[in-house]
């Protein structure tokens, strides 16, 4: 038996050039760029109809501000926990449920360390007592980052926890506040998970 | 039958002139920055959940690396590719995953809807894009060292460790979110469950698997020169069809309603959807080891000299269990020093039979090297490297340490089940 050569081994192309590799890292841009790209180029928003209350999760709704979109990004219904993103203008008003174990308190304080956990998030100034129309009974404060301002309200009800954050640039987060906070007080658990 | 084994050449070329070498160097040292800066924000976030994620993930990759060593035992992989691969996995496949599976899972919602992403979006938009990142891994190792690739366990060992890295970056990463969203500061206790759910429980059917099978794709259409390109072209799209549907299958909302939340429930949930695709790629891999171990068998074989490898031991070096169960023997026979002689024995050999295939007239090193080890084994008073009669010893303690295994993962099953 002779010395193999490279010709005996496979029968692909002698040299495994430039253009091979750049083939292999064009799919990988195609991959890491090129789906961003097309996700940016496809709308998020979707409309809602006015006053009609929105199905968040878990038997959870919530009747969005006049005005607000969906943004089916940060959208993902379900059974026993989900999340729903609105947009006002620039303005992110944001509310997930989960099952959730503990009291109030400990929401609250799980709430504000993931807020503080982000870098450059701060809490401000107290927490509030807050009731919704529906009886649910839950903690609000605020919180800011840079430039940005941003509200946080918690509720916890039947094995629930409901958290909302309200985040956007100061002056937008000022007209849309009043809205938002109407809005909050819609949350409703309807149950049926 | 084709021929299992394309030999490699006998001194291959230094990848460095490869303009494709440079272009995967590129490709890691940005993958390495990215990934870099995710660390240094989870770091300064969370050290000492990041810290220990980082231990105990690294700790999790030691029994599949071994594991992924024996497979390789007969024709060693260099230390330097598997590296890469592993690299590739750790640092490409999960920098461009991050951004790729979140584009698309967002447009699932997009051009779906939320409650199809919610249900769909992780078992779709995920394995699409990482096993296709992933099995590229291989192929980069293909285009810097082809002649490294030379059977189809080939192909198996550098996907495996692709997948290996990729699985233990994304635990990493999964543990710290884990830890952000649990939101009670920098604790320790999320990454501990992350690591019994995604390293214990979800880790056998992971990553490592699915990488396994795409790369025996590739070691297939690098190799199977005998068949023309479009059979092996379409063997290896079905390898990667049947990494990306077991990785679906797993994501996949199936069996999770209706058995309720218990440990039985998540049991049968391993069971079902980690199960099946556990056994087919499993007897794959088994079947392109064998194959590999029975060429290289037969080309010592062919020397027909019972002083560089008996007919026991020829049974015992095409298999690792043998080959374990030959240096156990000569563990209960003649101690530790001639365990450790049998394991260079075997190895010897095995390099015997990996030159033999290449380039015989360069084989006699590698004789001189077996018959050092046999005169040191016969010095020890145990001649043969082979499998000694079956000891109920080796049979409790598998079935005792199996027992243990059980009681661990059920009582880890219940936490979390009861959780």
């Amino acid at each position: 038996m002779g010395t193999v050569t490279r010709r005996h081994l496979t029968d692909l192309p002698s040299t495994p050039g430039l253009l091979s590799a750049l083939l292999l890292a064009t799919v990988l841009a195609a991959l890491s760029f090129g789906l961003p790209a097309l996700d940016r180029g496809v709308s998020a928003q979707r409309g809602l109809r006015a006053g009609e209350p929105y199905r968040v999760a878990a038997g959870v709704t919530v009747v969005p501000p006049a005005g607000a979109t969906l943004d089916v990004t940060g959208t993902r219904p379900g059974e026993d926990r989900g999340t729903a993103l609105f947009r006002l203008g620039r303005v992110r008003y944001a509310i997930a449920v989960q099952p959730f174990s503990g009291d109030l308190t400990q929401a609250a304080v799980r709430l504000r360390q993931r807020i503080t956990g982000t870098s450059g998030y701060q809490v401000t100034g107290t927490q509030l007592a807050v009731s919704t129309a529906g009886g649910l009974a839950g903690l609000q404060g605020g919180y800011t980052a840079g430039d940005r301002g941003g509200r946080y309200a918690v509720f916890v009800a039947h094995g629930l926890t409901i958290e909302v954050t309200v985040s956007g640039a100061g002056l937008d987060l000022d007209h849309t506040l009043p809205a938002i906070d109407a809005s909050t007080r819609t949350l409703r658990y309807e149950g049926g998970r | 039958m084709s021929e299992a084994v394309r030999p490699g050449i006998p001194r291959p070329a230094t990848p460095l002139r490869l303009p494709a070498f440079w272009v995967v160097v590129t490709l890691l040292a940005t993958g390495a920055v990215r990934m870099s800066q995710i660390l240094a924000r989870f770091l300064e976030s969370y050290p000492l959940a990041t810290i220990t994620a980082l231990g105990l993930f690294a700790l999790l990759a030691v029994p599949f690396w071994l594991f992924v060593q024996e497979l390789d035992f007969l024709e060693r992989e260099p230390a330097g590719l598997l590296a890469v691969a592993f690299a590739w996995g750790g640092l490409v496949a999960t920098s461009v995953s991050i951004p790729g599976s979140t584009a698309l899972e967002n447009l699932i919602a997009k051009l779906g809807s939320p409650g199809l992403a919610a249900d769909w979006g992780a078992a779709l938009a995920g394995p699409t894009v990482e096993e296709i990142a992933k099995t590229l891994g291989v192929v980069a190792i293909v285009l810097i060292a082809r002649s490294q690739v030379n059977s189809v366990l080939d192909g198996v060992v550098y996907g495996a460790l692709v997948g290996l890295g990729f699985q233990i970056v994304e635990d990493i990463v999964f543990a710290i979110g884990a830890v952000a969203l649990a939101g009670q500061g920098d604790e320790i206790q999320p990454v501990i469950t992350t690591f019994l759910v995604r390293g214990f429980l979800a880790g056998v059917w992971s990553h490592t698997l699915f990488g396994a099978l795409a790369g025996a794709g590739i070691g297939y259409l690098v190799v199977g020169t005998d068949r023309g390109w479009c059979r092996r072209i379409t063997m290896a799209g079905l390898a990667l069809s049947g990494a990306w549907a077991s990785h679906v299958l797993w994501n996949s909302p199936l069996f999770r309603e209706g058995l309720g939340n218990g440990a039985v429930a998540l049991l049968a949930v391993l069971v079902f959807k980690g199960l099946p695709p556990l056994l087919l790629i499993l007897h794959l891999v088994r079947r392109a080891h064998d194959r590999e171990a029975e060429y290289y068998v037969a080309r010592l074989a062919g020397l027909g000299d019972p002083e560089v490898i008996t007919e026991g031991e020829l049974r015992a070096l095409g298999s690792g269990s043998r080959r374990a169960a030959a240096r156990r023997h000569a563990a209960e026979r003649a101690g530790r020093k001639a365990r450790a002689t049998v394991r260079r024995l075997q190895r010897a050999q095995a390099r015997l039979a990996v030159e033999l295939s290449r380039a015989p007239e360069l084989a006699d090193r590698h004789q001189a090297e077996v018959r050092e080890h046999r005169a040191t084994l016969r010095a020890l008073g145990h001649p043969e490297a082979v499998e000694g009669i079956h000891s109920w010893r080796h049979t409790a303690s598998a079935v005792g340490t199996a027992a243990v295994a059980i009681a661990v993962l059920w009582v880890a099953l219940s936490a979390l089940g009861g959780a």
